[in-house]
């Protein structure tokens, strides 16, 4: 009796390794880490769907290295300790060979040591603030210089002396606004041009600042820095309308939205306000059209060739591309191109392997360097009714620096 | 004959002495072409020496062409357009608007817009991304923009045109008076009339002639021109300089800067103290129904917020349908907003009774589970909307009258606050009137006292229970109407208020609509006070320990009131 239960269990367990081998063989586990639930889901989702889409399309030609891509999808659910406990997940008991996630810098902040713990890799796409470094971390966001210090080259440009820089209260508006505010010293902005102000998050009574605004603009050639998170946007630019400002007297350039922000803001009050990106949806490239037709394509009847894995929860309405988006299916090319050079899933030979890789992307061509960041075109564009950006001017091959240090010399 | 001299001018590009001999041709044989200044837009845009190609843009300021000002504006957002011919020239063009079959556009060529063509003649069409636009540097579009300024000064909207002159003034560039005072003799708006004179003031600020300067400074101070103000200051900071000196100079700016100053100051205070009030109205207008539920009644209702949401939503809905009846403006669509609020009542309203007869009703003697029991209403209300219009916000458009503002002073008044705070008044009024003056005011104001007793000499309590809670619920609906035109329409909304709201009640003293009132002017002014000292975030905290303190000073809030429901 004994004996036999042994050996049952034993041929089970034959028969689970050679199933689990089975399917180790034809694909690799891949996580993604976006909340789909809770107040960042409104972002966060869109991220998701990208994400899957970039999986079948790779799988379609051919996966990677011959491997189909497998999604491991969980729920972070706009909680920060929860990320750190997902991402330990996904590393230790789904075994993912790299992890695609994290919007918010605070949600990287928590999972940064558990990828340093068990060297996972992990890929972050959203525009920050910079100052960080993991080896286990590779950003195709922009940093710093490829958002805000382009922005306020464009204004200096374009003639502006006065900066008044409002912010949402947190680590990214306050970080982002200390190195403007060097930056502009540095090019000879005098202290009493610069004002800064935040704002708590969810703040509703615009009128104030907007009256201040008013009077700093009087002289002309002022501009508005606005890192203005979510929907707080509605109540200032309705009351920035509303005041007589606009864009011709005063212009805003906002860093939080991008097209999809667009779709929950007042487009009327928006038009003709600036917005800097590495990527718009409007970008005018044989490579842009094929991404934004067969995006548009693919959510009408959304899955994942080549695996077994059940799409749900995509909503085909009005939908639109950004550049979080875009940085994180280019993300998942740059990861697919550097196993291929390595040969390997190995997260140390594919950091090697990932170090001046180049990919031709929708925008141009990206590089990664070695200090983990990409170098990137950057856009200054104009927001039209529709939605979409118009785009303005562009800087060619701007290479991320991560420490401000660095270009504030 | 003229796209010959182009070709000619395109090689020997730059040669002075040809584009000297090409003026003096067009002059004379293509008068035209010189006036319309295509071609020299043309040359401006092919020319590869920056400061040629800034002198050139210059050389069309005063220019009337249409084409030139839309290729202008164009260029300055890279929708100008280059296409190089088999033999190395370069054409610039702008798109035809109409699109063909496989989405291309047929390319019209700047110069005489005859469209562009290959070298067998037949007319090309471009995909977006085939498309080379023609490159500016941030000096350039600053000429661009100069002289776009120049056009907008001649159009048709006064407020284009006033914004353009305003921008121009700021530029203080000696050479454009002329322009300016040409068009001060024939313009007939009296804002762009004032803005055309401040303009020319402050261009002759910097005059060389002292008299004129002074004169000008003076200018400046007697129209209180706060454009100008800026400029002063810095010029009296010269002054201090030992190579700036001038008495007479000085003493002009220091009388034209204080007089603006004390403008500014008048302004200032005005502006304060009409933002206090409006953030007023907005605490009273979200927090009045609450004083009816809460305060009157005594049920803790948590279910407020999402009152006032599901206000806000029936404006959003009324809007969309007047979309579709009216589009998107004129009369027909402005007046949605008059029906809106009427509508965000009655289904508020609705909403309310339903949850008084199938929740609340059960509840009136044990306080706790009503709060439980509306807290989980707010819930499921935030996830019917929610699944209903989406997770993202809606936009709830401003109808035409209550969209832009006056200044006083310089500091803005905005039509829809005066609104807001209109609103207010009247909703207080009207709910005193009821309280006060109708036979359902009085039964509320005896159910209120003594539940018992009312019943004993015939108030029918639960009709009037079920009244109150539905009037409470429509003034909550209302005031989400109202919000939506300063604030974001979301499933979230109601989050947003229902803290401000039961701290207004409380403050106010519960059971009192005087004391509602008053707290909310009270918050809503301390708040717009402290707010350009202390910031936004500092402001508020300081808006809220003083709360905090003020409760444990007197904890039945401003106006106590004694009644046996409240006592239980």
């Amino acid at each position: 009796m004994r004996k036999k239960s042994l050996l049952l269990s034993a041929l089970a367990g034959v028969g689970l390794l050679a199933s689990g081998s089975a399917t180790a063989a034809e694909t690799v586990k891949v996580g993604i880490l976006h909340s789909l639930s809770g107040t960042m889901a409104i972002s966060e989702t869109s991220l998701k769907d990208v994400l899957l889409f970039t999986f079948d399309e790779i799988n379609k030609s051919g996966g990677v290295m011959g491997k189909m891509i497998e999604p491991v999808v969980v729920d972070p659910a706009s909680n920060w300790p929860l990320f750190a406990e997902k991402a330990e997940e996904l590393l230790v008991k789904d075994k993912v060979s790299v992890v695609f996630g994290c919007w918010t810098s605070v949600s990287r902040k928590s999972v940064l040591p558990v990828f340093e713990r068990y060297n996972g890799l992990l890929f972050y796409p959203v525009q920050y603030e910079g100052e960080e470094l993991s080896k286990n971390i590779f950003y195709t966001a922009e940093a710093v210089n490829q958002q805000a210090i382009p922005a306020v080259d464009y204004m200096l440009g374009e003639g502006k002396k006065k900066f008044y820089l409002l912010g949402s209260d947190y680590v990214y508006p306050r970080t982002t606004n200390k190195i403007l505010k060097q930056y502009l010293k540095m090019k000879g902005i005098p202290d009493d041009a610069i004002v800064e102000i935040y704002t708590p998050f969810g703040h509703q009574d615009y009128q104030t600042i907007v009256a201040e605004i008013k009077r700093f603009a009087a002289g002309g050639n002022a501009t508005v820095i606005s890192t203005l998170n979510g929907d707080t946007n509605v109540p200032f630019f309705k009351e920035f309308a509303n005041a007589g400002l606009t864009s011709e007297n005063c212009p805003v350039v906002s860093f939080s939205i991008s097209e999809d922000e667009f779709r929950g803001l007042p487009a009327k009050e928006l038009a003709g306000h600036l917005g800097c990106w590495t990527y718009f949806m409007s970008i005018r490239s044989p490579e842009n059209t094929k991404f934004v037709g067969d995006f548009m394509e693919w959510i009408k009847a959304p899955k994942v060739t080549g695996v077994n894995y059940n799409v749900t929860g995509i909503d085909a309405k009005g939908r639109v591309t950004c550049s979080p988006m875009n940085l994180s299916r280019m993300g998942v090319y740059l990861w697919k191109q550097a196993v291929e050079k390595a040969g390997s899933f190995e997260v140390d030979k594919v950091r090697a392997a990932m170090y001046g890789q180049k990919f031709k992307g929708t925008a141009g061509e990206v590089t990664m360097q070695e200090n983990h960041h990409l170098v990137n075109n950057v856009f200054i564009g104009e927001t039209l009714a529709s939605g979409q950006f118009k785009i303005i001017k562009t800087f060619n091959g701007v290479a991320a620096e991560p420490f401000s240090e660095k270009f504030l010399k | 004959m003229e796209r010959q001299l182009f070709s000619v001018i395109h090689r020997v590009n730059s040669s002075l002495a040809v584009l000297v001999l090409a003026a003096c041709w067009s002059a004379f044989i293509l008068p035209s072409a010189a006036a319309d200044g295509r071609s020299v837009l043309a040359e401006a845009v092919v020319t590869d020496d920056a400061t040629r190609q800034i002198e050139l843009v210059n050389q069309l300021a005063g220019a009337t062409n249409e084409v030139v000002a839309r290729a202008l504006a164009a260029w300055r957002i890279s929708e100008l357009f280059l296409h190089e011919t088999t033999d190395g020239v370069k054409v610039p063009f702008l798109l035809d608007p109409q699109k063909d079959a496989e989405d291309r556009q047929k390319g019209v060529r700047l110069v005489d817009g005859e469209p562009i063509t290959d070298e067998r003649g037949q007319p090309l069409a471009f995909a977006t991304f085939e498309l080379v636009p023609a490159d500016t540097t941030s000096r350039l579009r600053r000429a661009i923009k100069t002289v776009l300024d120049l056009f907008a000064v001649a159009n048709p909207n006064p407020r284009m045109r006033r914004d353009a002159v305003t921008k121009l003034g700021q530029e203080r560039n000696p050479d454009l008076i002329p322009h300016l005072e040409a068009r001060l003799e024939t313009e007939t708006d009296p804002h762009v009339t004032r803005a055309l004179i401040e303009a020319i003031a402050l261009t002759k600020t910097v005059n060389d002639d002292p008299a004129v300067r002074i004169a000008a400074i003076e200018e400046l101070g007697t129209m209180r021109s706060l454009n100008g103000l800026m400029f002063l200051k810095d010029m009296e900071k010269e002054q201090h300089t030992p190579a700036g000196a001038a008495p007479q100079i000085s003493a002009a700016l220091r009388k034209s800067v204080l007089q603006i100053e004390n403008h500014l100051w008048w302004g200032n205070l005005v502006g304060t103290a009409f933002r206090g009030f409006a953030t007023a109205a907005v605490l009273l207008v979200a927090a009045l129904g609450l004083a009816i539920t809460f305060g009157l009644m005594g049920v803790i209702n948590m279910a407020h917020g999402e009152i006032i949401m599901v206000g806000a939503y029936t404006a959003f809905v009324t809007q969309n349908i007047f979309k579709g009846w009216f589009g998107s403006s004129g009369l027909g669509f402005d007046s949605y907003f008059l029906v809106a609020l009427v509508a965000s009542f009655v289904v508020a309203a609705s909403v309310g009774l339903i949850l008084e007869r199938g929740i609340i009703r059960f509840l009136y003697k044990r306080p706790l589970e009503s709060l439980l029991a509306t807290w989980g209403v707010s819930l499921v209300l935030q996830q019917v909307f929610r699944h209903i219009f989406g997770a993202a916000n809606v936009q709830v458009d401003a109808p035409s009258f209550l969209s832009g503002s006056f200044a006083f002073n310089g500091s803005p008044i905005g039509f829809n606050r005066i609104f807001i705070i209109g609103f207010a008044v009247f909703i207080v009024f009207a709910t005193w009137l009821l309280l006060t003056r109708t036979s359902l005011g009085l039964q509320i104001r005896a159910v209120m006292q003594n539940r018992a007793m009312a019943a004993c000499v015939g108030v029918r309590t639960d009709r009037v229970n079920m009244m109150t809670f539905a009037f409470g619920s429509g003034l909550a609906g209302m005031a989400g109407a109202c919000l939506s035109q300063i604030g974001n329409v979301g499933p979230s909304l109601g989050q947003n208020y229902i803290v401000d709201c039961f701290m207004i009640v409380v403050l106010g003293g519960v059971g009192n609509l005087v004391g509602t009132v008053s707290a909310s002017m009270g918050v809503g002014v301390t708040n717009q006070l402290l707010e350009p000292w202390l910031g936004a975030v500092l402001g508020k905290i300081v808006v809220l320990s003083g709360i905090i303190l003020f409760l444990q000073w007197r904890p039945s809030g401003l106006f106590a009131t004694r009644s046996r429901s409240l006592d239980g």
